[in-house]
């Protein structure tokens, strides 16, 4: 479904991704984790058209998406929910979810979609008319989600979904990106600082460490690696010392 | 002929003051003023005033008290403007040039609408003139140049790049943008005297907007911060009416125009440098290790 | 004597307050004050006139062809002078508002001449006398016009879809492009409907002065500005509200404190506005 080959982008003078290749196949929730600093954003946001590679092809659906602007990517049916949420803070709840289907012309569909999110996240309704920024962060969290969700996307980018929540709201987030991914066989890749939880809910995963791609597995194979026990998981640190 | 040269050598070396002036506050410390036509009228009235009323005072101290007077007003005034944002100085700026118009309208003792006449001219020949004007541009930009390359200079590009990282390195920026307005008034409010001296009469017309706009066209043609940039930029807009009478009904089309396709296509001015073109003023040091590659993070 | 005063302060205010939307507009969505807003004024203006003077259509044409003028200024004033200027320091966008403004001005004392004209259509305006004022049929037309120019604005902004697409630019535009909206096309939008209002303020005023000449747009475009920050620069009922306060205060001060200092009310209101609540009266602080 989506087909990253060996990009390289650069933020500014600095080269960030170094020959990322990643792939998504449909129905798979992917996760991508690695430090702060390793290019897992830089990652996302080359997909999503808010940084462009400065070499090496995106394919997703058959179409090559790495020229083109974000706005023209939604109708293909790739949507980002952006890191710390990016809500439109004066506007409503409801508002903010409509603007997520801006680009679709179907207004039944939209208002379908509308009412079922709603029943979906029902802490979205306590909110509906209520400016967003009001919101605690959980909450932005949902709404970011689900405005993402508005435009119908076939492939799903999560950047850093837990970021800034209690250990109880992520893991309630994640399950919920695990939920959609089981009922409505929505496409997720995600990119995450806490290891372990996006592993647990993901088919598949990469390690990112400085711009670079060393590792790929399923979510289980990740967990149990040794590697990534000892890096991200904070595990086995008693024997490297005793080395 | 050579009269009219000299003329033209006089009131152009005033305009290039004016600029240079402008250029301290709009050119080393990015503060936009569009009311510098303002401090040119307060010198001038000042020492058309002082002429009338106090005769026995000499030329070179109205000169000075012009200057100072204009400086005060700066100082007086500037520091609650100077916390605004860009946008919001420049158009404060334009506000009080528009109210110290309309004062010097309305109120009687500034002559109103005619302004003050018969001013003297302290028996100076037009030489005497240039010498004291092109004396003054000599001055302003000598200082110009200090200030940029001398520790005032460094904290006001500190200050103009970000202002918020310029307090934490104990970079206090009010009083060097206080300080910024009043060297230039001082030397707008000296050429307030000297056009008043020279001319003899002065008027409102000439201190209002379409000056300050015409001051700033030449700051930004000739190149925001650079110390010949108003020179070359003044003698420029000067000369151009001059040389084209017969099109002074294009004016303001021409400083307009030539305005936004500066702004557009070369905003550094004739004299500036393009940016990202700048000489390194320190050499990159090589390294001497390469850095340490690990794979573990923290 | 007073009231006549607020009356006119409110036709004055009405035609400030379209300016204002125009800035609050413009500067919501992109940050930028349009110092060239005062031209667009005149260009409604002229437009107007030019389409009754010299093409001969009846006042609705003649005002509709006005308003399609000011919209065809301002979306060029983008196009041609700002978008080649974004993401530039901020000074410069003003700097060349600055610039175009002394241009637009030439090119209409070139175009038209310096005289002042007329307004080219002819009305008699019907008298009433309510009391101590005295309104007449066209102050009533005038305010009436404004009025329903801004429920349409208030419209298109909250219940449009473009509207919206125009707040969520000028709330968050990285997150507006994330949701598939084109930030140029708000911003371009932003500027023909700007245009249009401060066009249609032109137009207005030229009837109610009966005058159309190159520099109308030089104070009312500063004082649209004024207005604008004073109700708070990007807020939509800031301008209204920024606009009739001034209009007011600009008619009252000339009254009743002095008559020569009317230009300069706007400016004193700016400035002390600026230094006590810089963020407007309905503006948000930071």
């Amino acid at each position: 479904m989506l087909k990253v080959r060996s990009i390289h982008t650069y933020y500014g003078a600095v080269h960030v991704l170094k020959a990322a290749s990643i792939h998504v196949g449909p129905g798979e929730v992917v996760a991508v984790i690695g430090a702060n600093g390793a290019g897992k954003t830089t990652l996302l946001k080359s997909i999503a058209g808010t940084l462009f590679p400065a070499s090496g092809r995106i394919d997703f659906e058959g179409t090559e998406v790495a020229g083109l602007f974000p706005e023209h990517r939604l109708g293909l049916g790739l949507a980002l929910c952006p890191e710390g949420r990016r809500l439109f803070g004066g506007l409503s709840v409801e508002k903010n979810l409509l603007l997520g289907a801006f680009h679709r012309k179907d207004k039944d569909g939209v208002r379908q979609d509308l009412e079922t999110l709603r029943q979906r996240f029902p802490i979205l309704d306590s909110f509906w008319n209520r400016p967003a920024r009001n919101l605690s962060g959980g909450e932005q969290q949902m709404v970011a989600l689900a405005r993402a969700l508005m435009s119908r996307p076939r492939l799903l980018l999560l950047d850093e979904p837990s970021l800034g929540l209690s250990p109880l709201l992520a893991k309630d987030i994640l399950k919920t990106i695990r939920d959609l991914n089981r009922e409505d066989n929505l496409s997720v890749l995600l990119v995450e600082q806490n290891a372990r939880a996006a592993l647990r809910i993901a088919h598949r995963g990469y390690v990112l460490e400085t711009g670079r791609i060393i590792l790929e597995g399923s979510g289980s194979e990740l967990l149990a690696h040794e590697e990534v026990q000892r890096a991200y998981l904070g595990k086995a640190y008693k024997e490297i010392w005793e080395r | 002929m050579a009269a009219y040269i000299l003329h033209l050598a006089i009131l152009g070396g005033m305009y290039v003051l004016l600029a240079a002036s402008l250029n301290i506050p709009v050119g080393l410390s990015g503060q936009v003023s569009l009311g510098h036509g303002a401090f040119f009228g307060i010198g001038a009235y000042i020492s058309g005033l002082l002429a009338i009323h106090y005769a026995v005072l000499p030329f070179p101290l109205l000169l000075v008290l012009a200057g100072l007077g204009s400086a005060a007003v700066a100082v007086l005034l500037s520091p609650p403007a100077l916390k605004l944002k860009d946008e919001y100085l420049a158009v404060v700026t334009l506000g009080f040039g528009l109210i110290f118009e309309l004062g010097l309208k309305n109120l009687a003792f500034t002559g109103g609408t005619d302004g003050l006449y018969g001013l003297p001219n302290f028996g100076m020949q037009g030489a005497d003139f240039l010498w004291w004007v092109w004396g003054a541009v000599a001055l302003c930009l000598f200082v110009t140049s200090r200030l940029r390359k001398g520790q005032f200079g460094r904290n006001l590009t500190a200050i103009k790049e970000s202002e918020r990282t310029a307090r934490t390195l104990g970079i206090a920026p009010l009083p060097l943008k206080v300080g910024c307005f009043a060297l230039s008034a001082l030397f707008a409010g000296i050429a307030g005297s000297l056009y008043a001296h020279y001319i003899t009469f002065i008027n409102p017309g000439v201190f209002g907007l379409h000056t300050s706009i015409l001051l700033l066209c030449m700051v930004v043609l000739g190149g925001m911060g650079t110390v010949l940039g108003p020179l070359a930029g003044g003698i420029l807009l000067f000369l151009l009416p001059e040389l084209l009478q017969e099109f002074a009904d294009y004016q303001d089309l021409v400083y307009g125009g030539l305005l936004i396709v500066i702004l557009i296509f070369r905003p550094q001015g004739l004299l500036g440098r393009a940016p990202g073109q700048g000489r390194r003023r320190f050499p990159l040091r090589r390294r001497t290790q390469p850095a340490p590659a690990s794979t573990s993070n923290a | 004597m007073i009231w006549q005063q607020i009356v006119n302060g409110i036709v004055a205010g009405s035609a400030y307050a379209l300016v204002a939307l125009g800035y609050s507009l413009i500067y919501g969505v992109l940050g930028l004050i349009n110092l060239a807003q005062g031209e667009i004024y005149m260009a409604g203006a002229f437009g107007l006139w030019i389409a009754a003077a010299v093409l001969g259509l009846p006042l609705p044409l003649a005002v509709l062809f006005g308003l399609l003028f000011s919209a065809v200024v301002g979306l060029s004033m983008e196009r041609v002078v700002f978008r080649p200027l974004t993401g530039r320091h901020p000074l410069i966008p003003l700097l060349a508002a600055i610039g175009l403004s002394i241009f637009l001005q030439s090119v209409a004392l070139l175009a038209f001449g310096p005289e002042t004209r007329p307004f080219p259509l002819e009305f008699e305006p019907q008298l009433w006398n309510l009391g101590p004022v005295t309104l007449s049929t066209l102050q009533l037309l005038l305010v009436t016009t404004a009025l329903a120019l801004m429920g349409g604005l208030f419209w298109y902004v909250h219940a449009s879809r473009h509207g919206q697409a125009l707040q969520a630019v000028a709330m968050d535009r990285e997150a507006a492009r994330l949701v598939g909206i084109k930030p140029h096309q708000c911003v371009a939008q932003a500027f023909g409907i700007g245009g249009m209002l401060s066009g249609a303020a032109g137009m207005m005023m030229a009837a109610y002065y009966n005058a159309t000449y190159p520099y109308m747009g030089v104070l009312p475009g500063l004082k649209g500005f004024c207005a604008a920050v004073l109700g708070g620069a990007g807020s939509i009922p800031g301008a209204i509200l920024g606009g009739l306060i001034l209009g007011l205060s600009e008619n009252l001060g000339a009254a009743y404190i002095h008559s020569g200092f009317k230009d300069g009310y706007a400016f004193a209101i700016l400035i002390a506005i600026l230094l006590l609540r810089p963020q407007g009266l309905l503006g948000k602080s930071k």
